[in-house]
């Protein structure tokens, strides 16, 4: 009889234990948002690669426990081995990784070619402070405001980087909210495309840009790094990291160290960084009605970077020879979602003049646009860190 | 245009130049807080109420104070060595450390070999390794009261902008501990009362990024009109009909036909035309930029 009773606590102990018995409806919720994210990366193929880690660290972020027992396996407790590789997110070690490998595997030749598509990459930074403004009239506070507002950048490392810092109990949603309407660029941006163009404007085509030299290659990103890290050294980590990993690249003496950083570094920075991300959303921390804020937020942040770069490109065309008018498809791209947000302006594009093709002149804004948001980022910190 | 390009450019590295910082610098080691009379203050860890001096570690990397000196005496610059090896010596980034001034040195790594007095002014230094570099100074004016101290009110922050220094009696005692407590973030607060709409704080961050990002295109659309240059001059050395079209300017269907009457009279040919040479432009609508496969990425339906 008292192995029978002894046996039954054993059983009621352990079910204790099991995630059955620690499930809440938020674990549910969020597994199925995990669901959500794979189903979209292998069915639709939006960004696979940040959604399938993301969408499984959900999964292994949601799997109840017994925080009680300290068993040192969620990623909030300290010392446990997700804690350890969360550590990289927290104290922002991966977003600069991820900029280094950014640098190595970027061409800036369109914008050098053309550098006045660089001012397109400044205008959408609006999306960041328009959602900046917005976040503050709902009762964010400014450093909160400053975290969300940086979605608008269309840049997961630089939105990471900007919350760990500003807002770490937002991190989680401000990191979901960045990396999912990246994969939904395309869905977000084309609307709006359309919306605020004429159908003479999308035809335009723009001369095709001049070959660059290795020498301005080179230069590119010295200077950068000098103009713009001098300006807001705030930003140093990742203006630093991604010059850095540029000069690798166009240096041509260090073919090795470019390959590495574009090649197996990023990758398995980005593996950590997405899973701990996924990992970071337990229910019992993200499922708030501020998480529902962030992400309503961090779409109109979306809608406003995209509208200022095409509205940007229009105004400028008022001022620019016929000659030299800018295809205002191409204002989406100042987003830096790359090359996701040029390959839209090439898509649309295509659509009104099947022999007209925007991608490499979108791919001006849009690499200006991950300068631009770095920049942005370093203000943010400057004034709310 | 092009010299407007270039004073713009040079304007912008001046500008941004000018403002370089010639402010007071903090010193990496600060002798942040002072008691001379210790009435009713802290105790240490013999039960001894002395005056004490604090050092606060100004830099954000723990610094080991080590091998140091502190001293009260302008002209021994040696006369406490801090001994070495202690642990306790090696300071955090921004925190503290306390030093008795109880004239008992035996008591251990925290107990100065000498007192202060509050009949006179104290003067109060610590050198470096060497004896010889100053790394920080005090002078406490004569007459400090019982159990009040002398420092700065934020720590480590020694001058004001315009470069007066901070140091006065202090309103709270602070021992081991920051002297001004920071209960939130002052920007922050300075923005929620000057910048509820976040208007302000929009309008100067889009200016900057403009300012950055304007200095970048400046000096590319500068270092991009010398390439070109340099790249024209190239091809006119060469010899080639590329060369012909980059010195002369003229288009390419004038030089074609040029180059055609030339190669004609040198062999020979044809003296006297009656036809007329019709040159049809090759038409490229390929290149590299227009490539295909860029495209191949389709909308989600």
């Amino acid at each position: 009889m008292n192995t029978l009773i002894s046996l039954t606590d054993n059983l009621r102990t352990f079910w204790s234990y099991t995630g059955f018995y620690n499930a809440e409806p938020g674990h549910l919720i969020m597994i199925l948002v995990g669901l959500v994210f794979i189903y979209l990366a292998i069915s639709k193929e939006y960004e696979p690669l940040l959604l399938i880690p993301i969408g499984f660290g959900i999964l292994v972020g949601n799997i109840p426990f017994n925080e009680a027992a300290n068993l040192q396996v969620g990623i909030y407790e300290e010392g446990s081995v997700f804690n350890i590789l969360y550590q990289g997110v927290v104290r922002g070690w991966y977003p600069p990784l991820i900029f280094l490998g950014i640098g190595a595997m970027t061409d800036f030749s369109a914008l050098i070619a053309n550098p006045k598509l660089i001012l397109i990459g400044a205008a959408a930074q609006f999306g960041i402070f328009g959602a900046y403004i917005i976040a503050l009239q709902m009762g964010f506070a400014p450093n909160e405001s400053g975290a969300i507002g940086i979605i608008g950048g269309a840049d997961g490392p630089t939105a990471i980087f900007t919350t760990s810092k500003l807002a770490p109990h937002l991190l989680g949603a401000v990191a979901i909210s960045a990396y999912s309407y990246m994969a939904l660029v395309p869905v977000i941006q084309p609307p709006f495309m359309r919306l605020l163009t004429t159908k003479k404007e999308r035809v335009i085509r723009m001369k095709t840009p001049r070959v660059v030299s290795q020498t301005e290659k080179i230069l590119f990103p010295v200077m950068g790094l000098l103009l713009t890290a001098f300006l807001v050294p705030s930003g140093l980590p990742l203006l630093g990291m991604l010059f850095f990993g540029n000069l690798l690249k166009e240096s041509g003496v260090t073919r090795r160290l470019a390959e590495t950083a574009r090649g197996p570094l990023i990758d398995t920075v980005t593996i950590l960084l997405g899973f701990t991300v996924g990992a970071s959303t337990q229910a019992t921390t993200f499922l708030r009605v501020e998480s529902v804020k962030v992400f309503a937020i961090g779409a109109l942040s979306f809608v406003i970077a995209t509208c200022a770069g095409l509205l940007f490109v229009k105004i400028l065309n008022l001022l620019l020879p016929k000659e030299k008018k800018i295809n205002p498809l191409i204002g989406n791209a100042g987003v830096s979602a790359v090359p996701d947000a040029a390959r839209i302006s090439q898509s649309i594009g295509l659509e009104y003049d099947p022999a007209n093709y925007l991608l490499m002149h979108a791919m001006g804004p849009n690499v200006a646009g991950v300068i631009g948001s770095a920049v942005a980022a370093g203000i943010l910190l400057g004034f709310l860190y | 245009m092009r010299s407007f390009t270039r004073l713009s450019f040079l304007f912008i590295i001046v500008a941004l130049f000018s403002g370089c910082s010639t402010d007071k610098k903090n010193p990496e080691w600060v002798i942040n807080e002072v008691m001379v009379v210790n009435e009713s203050n802290y105790v240490d860890h013999f039960g001894q109420r002395n005056g004490w001096i604090e050092i606060y570690n100004n830099t954000a990397k723990t610094m080991d104070l080590g091998g140091r000196f502190l001293t009260n005496d302008r002209n021994n610059p040696k006369k406490y060595p801090i001994p070495r090896g202690d642990v306790l010596t090696r300071i955090k980034p921004h925190q503290h450390v306390l030093f008795f001034a109880d004239e008992n040195p035996i008591n251990g790594t925290f107990h100065l070999n000498f007192r202060l007095d509050s009949t006179r002014e104290n003067y109060i230094a610590l050198y470096d390794n060497d004896g010889k570099k100053l790394l920080d100074e005090i002078v406490i004016p004569a007459g400090m009261l019982a159990d009040q101290t002398y420092g700065y009110e934020q720590d480590g922050i020694k001058y004001h902008e315009d470069g007066s220094s901070t140091a006065g009696i202090l309103a709270r005692v602070t021992p081991s501990s920051n002297n001004a407590i920071l209960e939130s973030n002052p920007k922050v607060d300075n923005l929620q009362e000057t910048d509820s709409l976040g208007g302000l704080l929009t309008v100067t961050s889009m200016m900057v990024v403009f300012i950055g990002l304007i200095a970048l295109y400046l000096f590319f659309r500068l270092s991009g009109n010398i390439a070109k240059r340099m790249s024209q001059k190239k091809v006119a050395q060469s010899g080639t009909l590329s060369a012909a079209r980059s010195h002369s300017h003229l288009s390419g269907e004038v030089l074609a036909a040029i180059a055609a009457a030339i190669h004609e009279l040198k062999e020979d040919q044809h003296d006297i035309e009656s036809t007329i040479l019709t040159i049809h432009q090759v038409k490229r609508n390929f290149s590299p930029w227009s490539t295909k496969r860029q495209s191949l990425r389709e909308l989600p339906r």
